[in-house]
């Protein structure tokens, strides 16, 4: 009997515990709803409709996503997005990474280098871009009077179709500071013992890096892969404010389209259609960098 | 395991609870309250405020305000309170979403390129009953200004300052410097062509000097249609809902531009308009470039940058079998925004501002720009002066404004890509013409479509 009261007693506090503990996150969750859960499933309704913001939604179906099928535009912008990560994911991870193993030597001064790689990352993208298309000016630029000290005559970078991706992808090592400070927290958890051993069964300082650092890294270097996808699916403040999509188109890539889209011809609609065709295929990706780098990724104790 | 409760914590735990209940309603009680107040704001008495949404920054925003003064001091029943929220082509969001969520100012700037497309959004209050009851006449506007502000067969807008566009200047330094008759502008085309050619300077592969850039006249859009219409091209069929971009005589001008690219070189063109800035350092004003088309608000800069710039202005030159002396107009308009509180007010400042002789006299005077209007006691003042002078003359002869149409932004968009694409020449003029029009044939005719649904 009285285990049973006990027992009872237990719901009702812990059903009071139920109650304080959704009363303190109430705030909480409702931001979620509200400002996360809502807008997401209204893009999803929205991607079936004519939509401008300014009068109601109108049914189309599957209308926006074959429009997308066929749009030569949303093509050139896709081409752009894909050349562009070609260059700047893989650019970008080898340069962080680089860093972050020079950053893990044992040198004197070693907080200010760290610093100092770092620093560049918290900049606001608006005000390094603004920055970088001075560095890159053709005429007065850095990049280009340290070309011509060596003698070569340095390209119009932002204003060359040919070379503004590239421009872009380059600004883009300059703030790699976020990826070189996970690699940095990696690389010092690689345990020291086996370094040892790995010294002790003869390795030099080139092999006991391949075989056990790396290693070691690699859940690190699929995560930037996954992220530096995601990234550049998603970059827009640059080239924005840097090129506006040009010269000739070459630098809109797929997040400026969908800007575009849905800010400047209001077609809400259809910008939720892309939006939502993106997360499809990023999703597709993800999971397969996932699956293809099993063999390759090692995750610690496992 | 935790123990029992006894009576006295189980009560503390239940006044606890109680008192966290009474502050969350209460919090959430505020939200919805501050978030409810203006809806229960009531005029009484005295004058109406009416809230007024503008583009305009330093000097232009200065002189909105003295306009406004003017306007407090004319009347004692409204109040205009400025509120700056930049408009341009590509950053409407805000407009759109006060107006989406009932909450709009009482009255907006337009560019008038968007008048059609924020009417046929509904974004936008008819104006037609209160046009009629203050008498206004079609003939009291010069015929484009009227025209833009028209779509469906209602007025949605009125003109605060027609744009007429461009006129044309050129360096009276740089044409002597280059042997040409400093009093000499070119005419036609091909004069533009022989002088540019004697203007252009450059030293070790480099361009020093530049006679004119064809497509950077206030954009690529922009200057399309300014060689398209001297060309004696046409953009849009009216009557047929036709977007005709790829009119022989367009193509004609577009090929003229992309000329200049292939001429000059677009890569070194660009290297060395990548070290010209604005004010002070335009490359009008420092001689780096001799002939342009300009604005009228681009007058005062000259003056004010380049005090002694010798410079002469005149209408643009075309073809022979074009027009010569084209000129379309721009310009920004007010208009009353769907869902305003005070529709009555913001439309009396409206009519004084757009269509009373004071109100314009007063636009022409505090900022610099011509009224539509053609009574306006403005126009005559500023006839025979000898640099706006020729804007009046541009006004009075103007046929042409952009196509009044829904999709006017997507088509200044694909006008602006066409051209990017025949002057970096990975398209030939035509093709690149041909895309632009498609594009914009096909969004239009999704929204006309939808219509007749």
């Amino acid at each position: 009997m009285s285990n049973q009261t006990s027992k009872l007693k237990m719901t009702a506090m812990e059903r009071q515990h139920l109650r304080s503990g959704l009363l303190f996150c109430l705030p909480g969750i409702v931001g979620l709803m509200m400002f996360t859960v809502y807008p997401v499933l209204a893009s999803l309704y929205y991607s079936f409709c004519n939509y401008s913001v300014l009068k109601p939604p109108h049914w189309v179906g599957w209308g926006n996503y074959q429009v997308l099928m066929h749009d030569s535009q949303l093509g050139a912008a896709l081409k752009n997005t894909v050349i562009y990560a070609a260059m700047a994911i893989p650019s970008g991870i080898i340069t962080a990474f680089l860093l972050a193993n020079l950053l893990n030597q044992k040198v004197r001064g070693m907080a200010f280098f760290r610093t100092a790689f770092y620093l560049p990352s918290v900049t606001p993208a608006v005000a390094s871009a603004v920055l970088w298309v001075w560095v890159l000016n053709p005429q007065f630029g850095l990049l280009n009077t340290a070309l011509a000290s060596v003698g070569i005559q340095g390209p119009g970078w932002l204003s060359d179709p040919a070379w503004a991706k590239a421009a872009l992808a380059l600004m883009g090592m300059w703030g790699v500071g976020s990826w070189m400070v996970i690699f940095l927290a990696g690389l010092q958890d690689v345990p020291v013992e086996l370094q040892e051993a790995a010294r002790l069964d003869g390795a030099g300082s080139y092999a006991s890096w391949r075989h056990v650092t790396l290693p070691f890294m690699s859940p690190h270097l699929l995560f930037a892969s996954v992220m530096g996808l995601i990234g550049v699916s998603s970059f827009f403040a640059q080239p924005m404010v840097m090129t506006g999509g040009g010269p000739a188109g070459s630098t809109t890539f797929f997040a400026q389209y969908l800007f575009q889209n849905a800010f400047q011809f209001f077609k809400m609609g259809y910008a939720c259609a892309l939006a939502w065709s993106l997360a499809v295929v990023l999703i597709f990706l993800t999971a397969l960098l996932f699956r293809g780098s099993t063999r390759y990724v090692y995750y610690g104790g496992d | 395991m935790p123990k029992p409760l006894t009576k006295q914590t189980r009560l503390l735990a239940l006044a606890i609870n109680l008192l966290q209940l009474c502050c969350g309603t209460l919090i959430i009680a505020i939200l919805l309250i501050l978030s409810g107040c203006h809806k229960t704001e009531v005029q009484t008495g005295g004058p109406v405020e009416i809230t007024l949404w503008h583009p305009w920054g330093s000097d232009q925003a200065k002189g909105l305000q003295r306009i406004v003064d003017l306007y407090h001091h004319s009347q004692n029943r409204v109040r205009v309170r400025l509120v700056f929220t930049p408009t341009d082509l590509s950053t409407n969001q805000k407009f759109f979403t006060a107006v989406a969520a009932n909450k709009p100012p009482d009255a907006s700037f337009v560019d008038g390129t968007q008048v059609a497309q924020w009417a046929e959004w509904g974004a936008l209050l008819p104006l037609d009953k209160y046009i009629q009851q203050a008498g206004i006449k079609p003939t009291d506007y010069y015929d484009p200004c009227w025209k833009q502000a028209q779509y469906q067969g209602q007025v949605w807008a009125m003109t605060y300052c027609a744009d007429p566009n461009f006129a044309f200047c050129w360096n009276k330094e740089l044409f002597r410097k280059a042997g040409l008759n400093p009093d000499q502008p070119p005419r036609t085309i091909e004069d533009i062509d022989a002088m540019a050619q004697k203007l252009t300077q450059d030293k070790n592969g480099r361009l020093l000097s530049l006679g004119i850039i064809p497509w950077s006249q206030y954009g690529s859009a922009n200057s399309v249609f300014t060689w398209g219409w001297a060309f004696g091209g046409k953009f849009y069929d009216e009557k047929n809902g036709r977007i005709t971009a790829n009119n022989p005589r367009v193509v004609k001008a577009v090929e003229w531009m992309a000329s200049y690219a292939k001429k000059l070189g677009i890569t070194r063109v660009n290297s060395a308009t990548s070290g010209w800035g604005s004010g002070a350092s335009d490359p009008f004003i420092t001689g780096n470039l001799a002939m342009r088309c300009v604005h009228i608000s681009t007058l005062k800069d000259l003056t004010r940058y380049g005090p002694n710039l010798d410079y002469g202005i005149a209408p643009i030159p075309g073809t022979p079998d074009g027009e010569i002396g084209s000129s379309w107009v721009g310009g920004w308009l007010l208009a009353l925004p769907r869902g305003c509180a005070h529709p009555d007010a913001a439309w009396d400042f409206v009519h004084w501002a757009c269509a009373t002789p004071e109100g314009t006299a007063a636009i022409a005077r505090e900022v610099g720009l011509l009224p539509g209007y053609r009574r306006s006691p403005a126009i005559a003042q500023v006839k025979h002066d000898p640099r706006l002078g020729m804007f009046v003359k541009i006004l009075e002869d103007s046929k042409h404004q952009r196509p009044v149409m829904p999709v006017q932004a997507f088509f200044m968009g694909a006008l602006d890509r066409a051209v990017e694409r025949a002057i970096y020449a990975k398209q030939t003029p035509q093709e690149a013409m041909d895309q632009a029009t498609a594009e914009t044939q096909r969004e239009l005719d999704l929204v006309s479509g939808k219509k007749v649904q």
